[in-house]
């Protein structure tokens, strides 16, 4: 109705101007020359004031505009890895993987980059809260201290629930201030627990840990649904590890084995040689299968060969393999992890492949002093209970009934960094600064002790938790003097080199970590009988009905990076959605329930409802509905007008919802332990449907037949092959070079550097922290759901993922695809004002000033990869612009850019070469997205150094460019993807 | 009718305009943007003559940045007090004050200058060197008279370290009472300078100066 109101009032403004009669030339002329002068005049106006303001006293290590680094751990997750941080002028502006790290190796996943624009997040919360409303430190104190002593006199039940706690310091405190009360207990839990792992090893070893599992010794590898490259307790650690076993190094080369066995497709699945698809019911039964198989081949037992073949296969594969195999379960159940335990030790792979002497502590929940807690909570007799570091109303199956219980206990003292759903039913909440804003420390292995550090003068009030600690008990020190304190008492008597604490205390903050010695756990002989318990009860029946999976996602992990909104951009590594999570069903499911992509249904299973829109995914078992968790944070609306907002804007989230939907009340109980396959639930339609956007909308390289080349039917982008092949002929599997017929004449000439680029595609699992390394490194901004389903996303980087259906099984590749640099590049020919030229070093240089935004260059561009900037993009608020980095230009609506290798780093790099005299050395530069990756699987380097780690990988029979029949002579190759797997290759 | 009332109005004023930007052309012929000449009053006096000229104070002495990193820098005020804690006036009126007290028998005063007790002002301290409770540090706010564009990155250490004088862009500063743009700072000016020195070097060293566009746009 509006509109036509606005059409008829338009008419009749039309109706009342006078008829225009038509612009003639010289009133052309007249207007232009007026604006030509007028803007000349505007353009002579004096200079604009600037201010330089110096320090008054300027600390000695600091040169402004010169970064210092620091090392700290990264706190995105409990894994405990090395990041060395970059400070520019006081402030934090990239993380980087720290490369000396003992756990990490040098890598950082996309949610530890990714952490530091948490830093500059402007809803954190910048004091404590007293019911709910500002309170002083005071106040806070003076509150919780009344109440404490009223309990340390009439006694009653103090509780302390924390996720896992890696840091010795803060647990020795908490182990402390629970001593004060008769009945304290410290409770840990993990919303992606890995309970049923320690609680196995307690049955099975004597012991409740979690064994360091070292990939970087397994040649054959069993993974039961354990994302352990993607999500699954540390996957940096454990990319590194696995890669190690894979790089086809050594004469002659060897490469390892790896199973999957999985009902959605993970990203590790999307790595496997073998990725084998079952029901989670199935998963069980082919565990137990594969247990009584290999202890037969011990001759344990005289069980029949297994009915399924593929058990027997991996059994034999498993047991020519002894003492250099794992098999893994990422399920959360009892029974499964002993069965698993049971394998390992027949196999003999305690000891090698996984360590119980030292173990690691990456994962402590136990759920079953949860579930006892939660009835305590219940029953309403606890007195007071602290929480830090988990969200427990937002992340457990009972989040709603806790708020209640939790509203019914005396006091509720909430320690987080921001007002999340559980510090909304907290009496007190105590407001915590940033890991990058404090002093704590961790021991995420025996024996490895890292440091984290303050990077800056902390925004608002905030205490960090150890202080809020040692305040109640008494105590008025800093976190630094507790750090300290606790050091110097505890872990100096740990080492002898050092001899004394300065000197151990110093070096550990500068290397960022300490390695230090720890007495070898003594575990007791293996429990058979609990194993031959455990087998005995976890004989499933197959089920026809749909289960559903809840798993974590590579970005949102268990929902406490909610909101940050590059992972929220970040796109799935293997769906490409960004801004939302799904129901995943199977093509032939979603077909037989007439389901279609976007479609929202309920999912209904005990009682409980979720309705999520459906993204059809291929490679998932037909009876599996899959769901991530991690969405539905509470407060994500703040992201409904992200982006630019112009006319046709869409809002990213629907007014008044959130990020997604929260799938945590659908978990389940099963033994007092979290369970995150939920069988027999039933899917409705609803009627409504939920637009995605992805970053990709081409999933197969198998090209259809109207659009095919002239002469194959599969574009020559992916290089893949198996290894029997690759060892029989290295260079098997590339594709025929096509015939390069070139436009131009000589190629370029480069006298200095020539730089490149080589990926191994082995290598790369699609993990995408090059990705947000990119972002963080080069001013990239963040453009909403609405711009990505416009294609119009700004990313450098992308990671391209393929589907391959083609001989019956079911593959995925993964290939980062960034500007190639190309020789004769397409993009540099067609701009009509020299924006984007070629430099004398190979680089193709992109001219913001100069950019006049034809996008000429990117139509032109074969690869996809040169990105508009449409609109004049927010970086955020004012605060969250403290992130950009000052060395690259913030770029303006209207002008082109893409990957510049990151030239500032180069530019860099030489600049210093040359101060000190020296030459260049060959890894003196990386670029953000090959310094990050955690599985090493982009290097870059001078084609012209002969000696250089780049040249020897262009030398290897596996290097090929993409689309190189097009004489565009790309700087960026490829290695080809090698798989372990039956068959002649590709 | 209307269409020539716009004309004659359109008319004045693009001759107006003319007129404005000849005048300009006969002064100086300036692109919007640049700001050659530019010699902006600073916060406190502070003269180059008599630092870098007359005592010959070298400019990477308090221009240490110059040789580490991107920017100069402009010193920070302890970098100052290294000398002016202890030099409080120029030396003539010192002297004359120590004459003065010498004929009137009495022990002389502190002479304090001005302009450098707006030094101590940002310390908030007393020419004597103590601090003033009632009073906060603040750091001195000068005013900025180089200015790149912000899609140009300009690394002074690049320059200092292969042996380009100061002045070859900033001009004679030592002579300078106020700190003045002696040079227009544009682009041609830039690769000028880059092409010759491929030539003829640097104080007769060989340099190679790239004149590549992500030598200072990136």
């Amino acid at each position: 109705m509006a509109e036509k109101n606005d059409t008829i009032l338009l008419d009749r403004a039309a109706d009342e101007l006078p008829p225009v009669q038509g612009v003639n030339r010289r009133d052309f002329l007249k207007l232009a020359g007026f604006t030509f002068g007028g803007a000349l005049l505007a353009g002579c106006q004096p200079a604009k004031v600037e201010k330089a303001i110096p320090f008054l006293i300027q600390p000695e290590e600091l040169t402004p505009g010169v970064a210092t680094w620091y090392a700290t751990t990264c706190a995105g997750c409990s894994a405990g890895c090395g990041v060395l941080a970059k400070n520019r002028d006081g402030r934090p502006i990239k993380l980087e993987g720290n490369p000396d790290h003992p756990i990490s190796k040098g890598g950082l996943c996309a949610i530890g980059q990714a952490t530091l624009l948490g830093l500059y997040d402007s809803q954190r919360l910048m004091s404590p809260l007293a019911n709910g409303k500002a309170a002083t430190w005071d106040e806070v104190d003076r509150r919780v201290a009344e109440q404490l002593d009223r309990i340390k006199k009439n006694g009653g039940a103090v509780r302390f629930l924390t996720g896992t706690v890696t840091s010795p310091t803060t647990e020795a405190l908490i182990r402390r201030f629970l001593g004060m009360f008769k009945d304290g207990k410290h409770i840990q839990y993990d919303a992606l627990s890995a309970s049923a792992i320690l609680d196995a090893h307690e049955k099975t070893h004597g012991v409740r840990v979690l064994p360091q599992y070292r990939f970087d010794r397994a040649d054959v590898l069993v993974s039961f649904d354990a994302d352990f490259l993607g999500t699954w307790i540390s996957p940096v650690e454990f990319t590194a590890g696995y890669c190690e076993k894979r790089s086809l190094q050594g004469q002659p080369p060897s490469f390892s084995y790896h199973a999957q066995i999985e009902s959605r497709v993970s990203l590790t699945g999307s790595n496997a040689d073998e990725r084998i698809c079952r029901s989670p019911v199935e998963i069980n039964i082919m565990i137990t299968q594969l247990a009584k198989a290999i202890a037969a081949k011990a001759g344990i037992t005289t069980a029949g060969t297994p009915t399924d073949s593929t058990v027997s296969r991996l059994a034999e594969k498993l047991w020519s393999a002894r003492r250099r195999s794992l098999v893994l379960s990422g399920i959360n159940g009892l029974a499964i992890q002993i069965a698993v335990n049971f394998i390992n030790h027949l196999l003999d792979n305690y000891g090698t492949t996984i360590e119980i002497e030292r173990p690691s502590h990456q994962k402590q929940g136990n759920d079953r002093e949860l579930k006892a807690l939660l009835d305590e909570l219940k029953s309403g007799s606890v007195a007071a209970i602290f929480i830090h570091g988990c969200n427990p109303v937002y992340d457990l199956p009972d989040g709603q009934n806790l708020a209640d219980w939790l509203k019914k206990t005396p006091m509720v003292v909430s320690l987080t960094d921001r007002l999340d759903e559980t510090a909304e039913v907290s009496t007190m909440v105590c407001a915590e600064p940033h890991a990058l804003e404090t002093w704590s420390d961790a021991e995420p292995v025996t024996g490895v002790l890292t440091i984290m550090q303050p990077l800056i003068q902390p925004f608002g009030s905030t205490r960090p938790f150890t202080e809020s600690l040692a305040a109640w008990m008494g105590e008025k020190l800093s976190a630094h003097e507790l750090l300290q304190k606790e050091w110097e008492r505890t872990h100096f008597k740990r080492q002898t080199e050092k001899r004394s604490f300065k000197d151990f205390w110093g070096d550990a903050v500068k290397q960022g970590f300490a390695t230090v010695q720890s007495k070898p756990l003594s575990s007791r002989p293996f429990n058979l009988d609990a194993a031959w318990n455990a087998l005995r009860e976890s004989t499933g029946i197959a089920s026809t009905e749909l289960a559903l999976v809840l798993y974590p996602t590579m970005t949102m992990h268990d929902g406490r990076h909610a909101h940050n909104p590059w992972l929220h951009e970040l796109p799935d590594p293997v769906t490409k959605i960004v801004w939302d999570n799904y129901a995943s069903l199977s093509r032939k499911t979603a077909e037989a329930l007439q389901l279609e992509e976007g479609d929202v249904v309920r999912i209904e299973a005990e009682g409980k409802s979720l309705d999520v829109p459906v993204h059809i995914q291929p490679g998932q078992d037909d009876k599996t509905v899959a769901v991530a968790l991690g969405y539905g944070r509470k407060g994500t609306d703040r992201f409904t007008n992200i982006g630019p907002q112009w006319l046709e804007a869409k809002p990213t989230v629907a007014a008044g919802s959130c990020v997604g939907t929260n799938a945590a009340p659908m978990l389940a109980w099963n033994n007092s332990m979290l369970t995150y396959d939920i069988s027999n639930v039933r899917l409705t339609r609803t009627g409504q449907t939920h637009p995605f956007a992805s970053t990709q909308d081409h999933h197969s390289l198998h090209v259809p037949p109207h659009l095919a080349p002239v002469d194959g039917k599969r574009r020559p982008i992916i290089q893949e092959t198996t290894f029997a092949a690759y060892a029989a002929d290295p260079s098997s599997g590339s594709f025929e070079k096509a015939e390069v017929v070139s436009l131009w004449g000589d190629p370029h000439k480069y006298h200095g550097y020539h730089w490149g680029i080589v990926i191994d595609l082995t290598a790369c699992t699609g993990c995408s922290a090059c990705v947000v390394s990119c972002q963080a490194e080069n001013n990239i901004p963040i453009v909403g759901k609405d711009e990505v389903s416009r294609s119009r996303e700004l990313t450098w980087i992308r990671v391209d993922r393929y589907y391959d259906e083609s001989d019956g099984t079911f593959s995925v590749a993964h290939q980062p695809m960034m500007c190639h640099h190309c020789d004769n590049a397409p993009c540099e020919t067609v701009c009509p004002v020299l924006a984007t030229v070629h430099s004398e070093e190979g680089l193709n240089q992109q001219v913001y000033n100069r950019c006049v935004g034809t996008r000429y260059c990117s139509n032109n561009c074969p690869y996809k990869v040169r990105r508009f900037n449409w609109f004049q993009y927010e970086h955020g608020d004012e605060r969250q612009r403290l992130v950009l980095n000052p060395d690259i230009t913030v770029r303006d609506r209207g002008v082109m850019e893409k990957c510049t290798f990151c030239v500032q780093r180069i530019q860099e790099a030489k600049i210093a070469a040359k101060r000190d005299g020296v030459p260049l050395k060959d890894g003196d530069i990386q670029p953000a997205c090959a310094q990050s990756c955690p599985a090493k699987a982009i290097v870059f380097g001078d084609m012209n150094d002969p000696n250089s780690e780049l040249v020897k990988r262009i030398k290897d029979p596996r290097h090929y460019r993409v689309l190189e029949e097009l004489g565009i002579r790309p700087s960026v190759g490829y290695l080809t993807l090698v798989r372990n797997r039956e068959g002649e290759g590709a | 009718m209307a269409s020539r009332v716009l004309t004659i109005v359109l008319a004045v004023a693009l001759t107006l305009s003319l007129f404005v930007l000849l005048g300009s052309y006969t002064q100086s012929y300036m692109l919007p943007g640049n700001h050659q000449g530019y010699e902006p009053v600073q916060p406190i006096a502070y003269s180059h003559r008599l630092h870098a000229g007359e005592l010959g104070i070298a400019c990477l002495h308090c221009h240490s940045a110059a040789e580490k990193g991107k920017y100069a820098g402009i010193p920070s005020a302890n970098v100052c007090m290294n000398c002016h804690k202890f030099i409080t006036a120029p030396w003539l009126e010192v002297k004359a004050e120590e004459d003065r007290a010498t004929k009137e028998g009495r022990k002389p005063q502190l002479v304090v200058s001005p302009e450098i007790q707006k030094l101590y002002d940002a310390f908030a301290v007393t020419a004597e060197m103590k601090p003033i409770s009632t009073r906060e540090p603040k750091p001195i706010e000068w005013v900025k008279v180089h200015n790149l564009p912000d899609f140009v990155y300009f690394n002074h250490s690049a320059h200092v370290n292969a042996g380009v004088e100061c002045q070859t862009c900033h001009g004679e500063v030592q002579t300078m009472e106020r700190v003045r743009q002696v040079n227009d700072l544009s682009m041609g000016w830039c690769v000028n300078c880059h092409r010759q020195v491929n030539q003829e070097g640097v104080k007769g060293k060989k340099v190679y100066a790239s004149t590549d566009c992500v030598t200072c746009h990136y």
